[in-house]
């Protein structure tokens, strides 16, 4: 091996690169945040839904979760304009990654509502509880304990899921990475800063959830 | 839109552009099931490697552990590029279907190491004490007493695993590797639409990750006593 590292072309981008690491953020934010909607909407659809509507709902999380996000996108971006949809990168990225996580959403949350037995309601309901309080002290309780910490574990893999976003030019860690390569050509040391901006990131996002969901809720999640 | 995709599919589904596909599969797969293969057995391996009534040198545990905890955090796409570039550096040249199967390896197999993971750490100790007594050496309990136990916790997201690992190998046609992502993409810049191109392998992923599916939940039929299934 006859390879001399240039780290110092490398480091002076790391401001660069940790901007983009805020946009993997913000993209696998809205793109949670939209899956969040789809998923609930698909859920209760699953739970309460007329039969071909729960057809339909088994159709689209079998498909989505069954086929690569990188597909997906590749189809939406390429395939919408011929259905006259035109949408930017950013877009196309955001309404592939939200309709994939909507699909994950949809299981984590139906499995969610399960978790709720009637005789809980039963129970609540002998002890004279308003239909308000109900939800307030049963169901949103048991809720968030079934499912902050499968949520919080699909959001980390959302932002790793994110640096596909740099295949269709959004510039997101992954992106600024390539462009930086493209500048000085240290592949090397570009990607494994890349690499561990991305562990960094992930560690930060787990322990900050882990965190969030001790003093909140008071649930003790192993998040990713 | 379904105009177009009928007018098209006479000159999409021709026996060359059908054997391209075919190819295009096989690379697809080779890369899944060597990847995957490899990750099952060093994933066993971690996880065994992490296990502290199995190995006593702590150095070893937490080398275990940093691998893990390194590889699951990479995007599959930053871990190709790195693979891909790490070779270049030390002068090897390896076919891009090696450098897409050498990242698969490296994330499948800290994934299923934390699947394993979670299974043997399930059963309760115990049950190590008690095979200790009768005499059992690690490795035997692990296999005749452990795993056994284990198999209901490890299935259900080994499936998941194997199923994500892969769609990760539609990653690899940006390291120029020609498996299905890369076909349809050749496919559409020949001049398909993207509708016919794209939905094609959208269709052939499915079927693939379908069956994979299935066979896991045979393979939970067949190790996961009826009363333990979730």
């Amino acid at each position: 091996m006859n390879y001399t590292f240039q780290w110092g072309q490398v480091t002076g981008h790391i401001p660069y690169l940790a901007g983009g690491a805020m946009i993997a953020l913000q993209l696998a934010f809205f793109g949670f945040a939209i899956g969040m909607v789809v998923g609930a909407l698909c859920a209760a659809t699953k739970a309460y839904g007329p039969k071909a509507a729960r057809r339909l709902v088994d159709a689209y999380v079998s498909f989505f979760t069954n086929t690569p996000l990188l597909v997906q996108i590749f189809f939406l971006y390429y395939g919408l304009p011929d259905a006259g949809i035109f949408l930017d990168s950013y877009q196309a990225v955001l309404v592939g990654i939200s309709l994939n996580a909507g699909a994950y959403l949809t299981e984590i949350q139906r499995a969610g509502f399960m978790s709720v037995r009637r005789t809980e309601l039963d129970a609540a309901a002998t002890l004279g509880f308003s239909r308000l309080q109900m939800i307030r002290y049963v169901v949103v309780p048991h809720l968030l304990k079934t499912l902050y910490a499968p949520l919080a574990n699909h959001y980390i893999v959302m932002v790793l899921g994110t640096s596909i976003a740099a295949i269709f030019g959004v510039e997101e860690l992954t992106g600024r990475a390539l462009n930086v390569n493209a500048i000085n050509f240290r592949s090397f040391e570009i990607f494994s800063i890349a690499a561990g901006m991305y562990i960094t990131l992930t560690i930060a996002a787990s322990a900050s959830l882990y965190w969030f969901g001790l003093y909140a809720f008071r649930i003790k999640a192993k998040v990713f | 839109m379904f105009a177009t995709l009928i007018a098209e599919a006479p000159r999409f589904f021709t026996y060359w552009n059908m054997v391209f596909l075919a190819t295009a599969v096989g690379n697809t797969l080779v890369m899944a099931f060597a990847g995957c293969g490899l990750g099952l057995l060093f994933g066993l391996g971690l996880a065994v490697t992490r296990a502290e009534r199995i190995v006593h040198v702590a150095p070893l545990r937490w080398l275990a552990i940093l691998f893990v905890e390194v590889f699951r955090r990479i995007p599959v796409l930053v871990l190709l590029l790195f693979v891909f570039f790490t070779f270049q550096l030390l002068g090897f040249s390896l076919h891009a279907l090696a450098v897409g199967t050498i990242a698969i390896v490296l994330r499948a197999s800290s994934l299923f190491a934390e699947n394993f993971r979670a299974g043997i750490e399930s059963v309760h100790p115990n049950q190590w004490d008690a095979a200790e007594v009768m005499n059992l050496s690690p490795l035997q309990t692990l296999r005749l007493t452990v795993l056994p136990q284990a198999w209901p916790v490890i299935l259900p997201p080994m499936t998941i695993g194997l199923v994500g690992m892969i769609k990760a190998t539609s990653l690899a046609s940006q390291i120029s590797v020609l498996e299905l992502t890369f076909a349809a993409r050749q496919l559409n810049q020949r001049g398909f639409s993207a509708l016919i191109a794209f939905g094609t392998i959208l269709v052939i992923y499915f079927v693939i990750s379908w069956g994979v599916a299935r066979l896991g939940a045979s393979v939970e039929r067949r190790l996961v006593p009826q009363h333990r299934r979730a």
